[in-house]
């Protein structure tokens, strides 16, 4: 294994220790096509992310983002296709408006808004993916761990 | 009262004809229960006189006092364990999030026909008689 697969499998370093989790959505038509081609050239991922397939990202709705959330995420992403490359004709393009009300949403109970994200990518974009899972990690590291009621 | 759209054309069409002064009292009156909003909009789009709107905002204390059972509940229940103060203000809505936007209602364009309350599949627009002491208080001659 290379010095690099392994420092991405290490611990997060975060200031408190904690370790975060982070929720990802990822379309089937292209950002989990580019997961698999990353697995399959075994580039690791952050340990902090939690993967979820939907059949389109248009699938996501705010609840999903919010009681991701609210049951114990400290961040959550959408990873979709390129704009007008969804295979549903426009569904990204409905993720990433909900996306945007979700993060006002958070941001009128003072959430950081940063703690949900979209990215997009093409099916072959594998190192766009890890690009994206690695930002998000990164951002949420940063952040404190997300209080609870 | 103003008038619709068809009320104005057939207006245009009958020179020297002038609508008579409102009566104010021919409908029902429209009373709003914006915790049942679901904000589907069937509403706006059964109102005949433009009074009943889709707004471009959204009011985040209705998911707070949706019913829990309620999708907007679901969402109330869940910003509600991680919010750290209570909701400041309406939030602008971007164009293809339809569900999520309050509806806004003008009491001064309503012409009391009550095809809101007919189209409100969660009974969020309510149409109650007028009551007696107002029926016949703004007609004239």
């Amino acid at each position: 294994m290379t010095s690099t697969a392994a420092e991405n499998t290490r611990a997060p370093e975060t200031e408190d220790g904690a370790e975060r989790k982070i929720v990802a959505f990822f379309c089937r038509e292209c950002a989990y096509a580019a997961a698999d081609a990353t697995g399959n050239a075994r580039v690791s991922l952050p340990t902090t992310i939690r993967s979820v397939l939907v059949p389109c990202t248009g699938r996501v709705s705010p609840l999903h983002l919010l009681k991701a959330l609210a049951d114990g995420a400290d961040g959550v992403y959408v990873a979709g296709c390129l704009e007008g490359q969804c295979h549903y004709r426009e569904g990204n393009l409905h993720a990433l408006d909900r996306i945007e009300f979700s993060r006002a949403l958070l941001e009128s109970v003072g959430v950081e808004p940063e703690r949900v994200q979209m990215f997009t990518m093409s099916a072959a974009d594998s190192p766009k993916f890890v690009a994206a899972a690695r930002k998000m990690h990164e951002t949420i590291s940063a952040l404190p761990p997300l209080k609870r009621k | 009262m103003p008038l619709t759209a068809r009320g104005e054309a057939i207006f245009e069409r009958l020179p020297g004809a002038a609508p008579r002064e409102s009566t104010g009292a021919i409908g029902c009156q429209i009373v709003r229960h914006e915790e049942l909003c679901i904000g589907c909009g069937r509403c706006a789009s059964a109102c005949p006189s433009g009074a009943t709107l889709k707004g471009d905002m959204f009011d985040p204390m209705q998911l707070y006092s949706a019913p829990p059972d309620s999708r907007r509940g679901a969402i109330g229940t869940a910003l509600r364990a991680i919010a750290r103060h209570q909701p400041s203000g309406s939030i602008a809505v971007p164009e293809r999030v339809s569900a999520f936007r309050t509806i806004v209602f003008d009491a001064s364009r309503c012409i009391g026909c009550g095809a809101c309350a007919r189209a409100c599949p969660t009974g969020a627009a309510e149409a109650l008689p007028v009551p007696a002491e107002e029926i016949g208080a703004g007609v004239s001659g």
